[in-house]
């Protein structure tokens, strides 16, 4: 009937019997609100990806790859220290349960994230200044004690001090840092960065470390008591024993002790044909180090067959590459020394077996004892903490024992492998940040509650068809041959700026909007809207949306979905158009008085412009007219 | 004796259901010996999904005058095949006051509905009977929907009569309880009557058995000269049913041509 630009005349612009203006007029737009088509309604509702549902600490992954992904280095930082105070230290050293969760895993293969972490935590320390202390709010004067620097008391200093407590924090060896230094080899978790990562926090203001005080030694239980509250993240640095015969000889030492000393840089000695006696990552930690420290051979001996082995596979294959040699399905039976020290060893067959209870215990296999010869022999079958100076009722077996929050008694609360048991590093730094959460919530009487539930991103909730099969980038490695000879030699290498780009721009954003502007593309009503391309700034136009879901259908991530439209029930909510095709309310087929008064009335208005004077106004009714 | 119902669906997916529910009740009342009329609405574009679409169908005892005009200035009788049609129409133009019978095809409290009308609307509501249609219809393993799909499908696929099979019988799926409800709920026809016309009579009964009512009159009494707004002229006789579905209109004050 017209297009935009043509004079219509008023008549015509309204709506008159059977005939009404297309939504390209204004007054059209105001007659069709295609809104009243939609029963359905989509709806932007961002679920939990399932990285960020299996990491401890609950870091945002998806947002900080999304950062990367833009360049957006220091917001991808600033993302992850909200819920990780040390990316540097778990780039390095985490097991990654988020990449074990990864979506991308069902797609083609896990994204990196890791790798991406320690990208961000390296970009971090390399700041001349740091990003977070800015932010932090005043100290309020309340101190709370904290047993333990290991990643579960740093992580609730740290997470502490940004809600405003300060802490100080009672280390019983000499560096603080607990297994990160004494646990975990140098060519995993190179010193410098260590210690970079711990300066970082103290710098922050409000965070004492107090080395060489060993719990129930120098400070008591009644004095840790006397803060305001304390948190117990003592770790398990005591090695078990295995009761074999000659287990004493010199010679054989527990790997963790080993560890410990390397870590701390006092000089340990290993010899040349270590045995491993263990299927952890002790165990596999343990003999790298002893190849890299003796320049000889290591076995690794283990109850565990081959594929029982609880070795992460990356350290798995790593250390095959590096030598390590692995007698699965074996057992010691004694210890053969020669004047005291080590010469060898009696090994039998052996397996693991089940009992009713869910308990292993090992079952060796009479008549397949035989010598094996070696000059070191390095335990590691597992940890436990010495608890006695803690009221008897506290500890069982090694760990201390807690109800479903960490909590001890009062205010004390516990966290890491003293509560749980040897675990990962990311566990001790999620423990610590949830302790300084319950810490706040204790000293401002606010109640403990429960987690909130979450809705995880399952891949098929993904429209897949959207991402491009791209093979994972792997970490790159030094060579295995160097790797051997050096205690220092970093094993797992950087990914440089452009792969750290690439690998977070695989990343499929599950559940969360990464302001693709797919919806806003596709929608053929224009009715999404946005300003920014950024998760949040997207909405619906209810007015016009026909509830098509084509957007729903489209949303490459699935943060859109649809919602029945009668479930939103705010009257004010609605849509409600006047029946668009019966302008006029009375007798069939007439022109309603409006109409025809309308008609009329332009009728009279032509009829004046017709008669008036010449020049009189009708001068910006012609197109282009120059009034000049 | 004059009534107009107007059927409001949605295009296509359920475009059937409101054409069945206006036929059955026209050919129930022609085969009562009533004049009665049914018309399939082509203006509101019923090839677009989901958009509003409407069925009208009027019935009294004297002849009806505007044949060529399809659309109820004044319904009565209003059904609503999608409960989402409450949020987006006046539905009820021209009803008179305190006159409205509208059945609406949901799950949900009637209570709940009505809080979306504004009160001008609600103040033209004699009964607003809810009937949950779908769960009355027989399913037989299959959509009660026109075409085998469920609603949530419908949605999705915007191409939904592609690949699809329409059932042909008149008065299937959901169409049948609506039927059974209005009829229940106005009384103003005789249940086996229309049950007669409806191919899923079993469904139609279930509907006319089962659902809820809140009844307006009841509970703010009638308005004033409620009664005297019935259309249709009154000085007619009523007729024999054999021609009024196809006698050419009479001249009448109210024709067509004027204008």
């Amino acid at each position: 009937m017209s297009v935009r630009g043509t004079r219509i005349p008023p008549h015509l612009q309204l709506p008159i019997a059977g005939v009404t203006p297309p939504p390209t007029e204004k007054e059209g737009q105001r007659l069709f609100p295609t809104g009243n088509f939609r029963f359905y309604r989509p709806v932007y509702r961002d679920k939990t990806p399932p990285c960020n549902n299996a990491c401890p600490t609950g870091e945002q992954i998806q947002k900080y790859l999304d950062y990367v992904k833009h360049d957006r280095y220091l917001d991808g930082y600033l993302t992850i220290m909200q819920d990780n105070p040390m990316p540097s230290v778990t780039g390095r050293v985490c097991y990654h349960p988020c990449e074990t969760a990864c979506n991308r895993a069902a797609h083609d293969e896990p994204i990196g994230i890791r790798s991406v972490e320690r990208f961000l935590g390296d970009y971090g320390l390399a700041l001349p200044d740091d990003p977070v202390k800015a932010a932090l709010p005043p100290l309020n004067g309340t101190t709370v004690a904290i047993v333990g620097s290991g990643p579960a008391g740093l992580a609730c200093a740290y997470h502490l001090r940004r809600r405003g407590y300060s802490s100080v924090i009672f280390e019983a060896l000499e560096k603080p840092g607990g297994m990160l230094r004494a646990g975990i080899p140098a060519w995993h978790l190179p010193e410098e960065i260590l210690d970079a990562e711990i300066t970082k926090l103290t710098r922050l203001g409000g965070i004492e470390i107090r080395c060489g005080i060993r719990a129930g030694q120098d400070i008591s239980w009644e004095e840790l008591r006397s803060y305001p509250a304390t948190f117990l993240a003592l770790g398990q640095d005591v090695g078990r024993r295995l009761p074999v015969e000659g287990i004493e000889a010199r010679g054989v030492i527990g790997a963790l002790e080993f560890l410990r000393e390397a870590g701390l840089g006092r000089p340990v000695k290993v010899g040349r044909r270590v045995l491993v006696i263990g299927g952890g990552n002790t165990a596999s930690d343990a003999a790298r180090s002893a190849i890299r420290l003796g320049g000889g051979e290591a076995f690794i001996v283990s109850l565990e067959s081959a594929d029982e082995l609880l070795i992460v596979p990356e350290d798995l294959a790593q250390a095959r590459d590096e030598g390590v040699a692995f007698a699965p399905n074996t057992a010691l039976v004694k210890v053969l020394s020669d004047g005291g020290h080590v010469t060898g060893a009696v090994v039998c067959n052996a397996r693991l077996r089940k009992d009713a209870h869910g308990g292993v215990q090992p079952e060796l296999i009479p008549g397949t004892e035989r010598e094996v010869t070696c000059d070191t022999i390095m335990i590691a079958i597992g940890q436990v903490q010495q608890l006695e100076w803690l009221p008897g009722h506290l500890s069982d077996r090694g760990v201390i024992t807690a109800d479903q929050h960490g909590r001890v008694e009062g205010n004390v609360f516990v966290g890491g492998d003293v509560m749980r048991g040897p675990s990962m590093v990311v566990d001790a730094l999620g423990d610590g940040k949830r302790a300084a959460r319950d810490v706040d919530r204790v000293l401002t009487a606010t109640e403990l509650g429960s987690e909130p539930e979450v809705e995880v991103m399952p891949y098929e909730g993904l429209n897949a068809a959207y991402f491009r099969h791209a093979p994972r980038i792997e970490a790159p490695l030094a060579p295995a041959g160097e790797r051997r000879r050096s205690q220092t030699v970093e094993v797992t290498l950087a990914y440089s700026r452009e792969q750290a780009v690439a690998e977070s721009d695989r990343c499929m954003s599950c559940g969360v909007c990464n302001g693709c502007d797919n919806c806003y593309i596709v929608c053929p009503d224009v009715s999404v809207m946005r300003d920014t391309r950024e998760n949040g700034h997207y909405t619906i136009r209810t007015t016009y949306c026909k509830g098509c879901l084509v957007c729903v259908q489209e949303c490459p991530t699935g943060c859109l979905e649809k919602v029945p439209e009668m479930d939103f029930d705010d009257p004010a909510d609605v849509t409600r158009m006047e029946t668009a095709f019966a302008p006029y309310d009375g007798a069939h087929a007439e022109q309603s008085a409006f109409t025809r008064q309308l008609i009329e009335e332009t009728i009279a208005e032509y009829d004046a412009a017709r008669t008036a004077p010449p020049g009189n106004g009708t001068t910006s009714a012609q197109p282009n007219g120059n009034p000049g | 004796m004059y009534h107009e119902l107007t059927v409001w669906s949605r295009g296509i997916i359920m475009d059937k259901e409101a054409r069945d529910v206006s036929s059955c009740i026209a050919a129930a009342a022609r085969a009562l010996g009533y004049y009665a009329d049914n018309v399939s609405d082509y203006v509101d574009d019923p090839d677009r999904t989901n958009c509003l679409v409407r069925r009208y169908a009027r019935f009294g005892d004297s002849p009806i005058v505007d044949r060529f005009v399809y659309e109820n200035p004044h319904p009565d009788w209003v059904v609503l095949v999608e409960e989402t049609i409450i949020k987006a129409v006046n539905f009820l133009r021209g009803t008179p006051d305190r006159g409205g019978v509208v059945v609406v095809n949901s799950v949900r409290d009637p209570d709940y509905l009505l809080k979306f009308l504004p009160g001008e609307m609600k103040a033209k509501i004699a009964k607003f009977v809810v009937v949950d249609a779908v769960g009355l219809a027989e399913q037989r393993e299959r959509s009660p929907w026109m075409f085998v799909r469920n609603l949530s499908e419908l949605a999705f696929d915007r191409m939904s009569t592609e690949g699809a099979e329409e059932r042909l019988a008149i008065g299937m799926g959901i169409a049948a309880p609506l039927i059974g409800a209005l009829t229940a709920a106005t009384g103003e026809l005789p249940l086996d009557a229309v049950a007669d016309q409806v191919a899923d009579r079993d469904a139609m009964l279930r509907g006319a058995a089962k659902y809820a009512v809140v009844d307006f009159t009841a509970a703010y009494g009638e308005p004033p000269g409620a009664a005297d707004e019935q259309p249709g002229p009154a000085d007619e006789q009523p007729g024999p049913a054999d021609e009024a579905g196809s006698a050419p209109a009479a001249p009448a004050a109210h024709s067509t041509s004027a204008g």
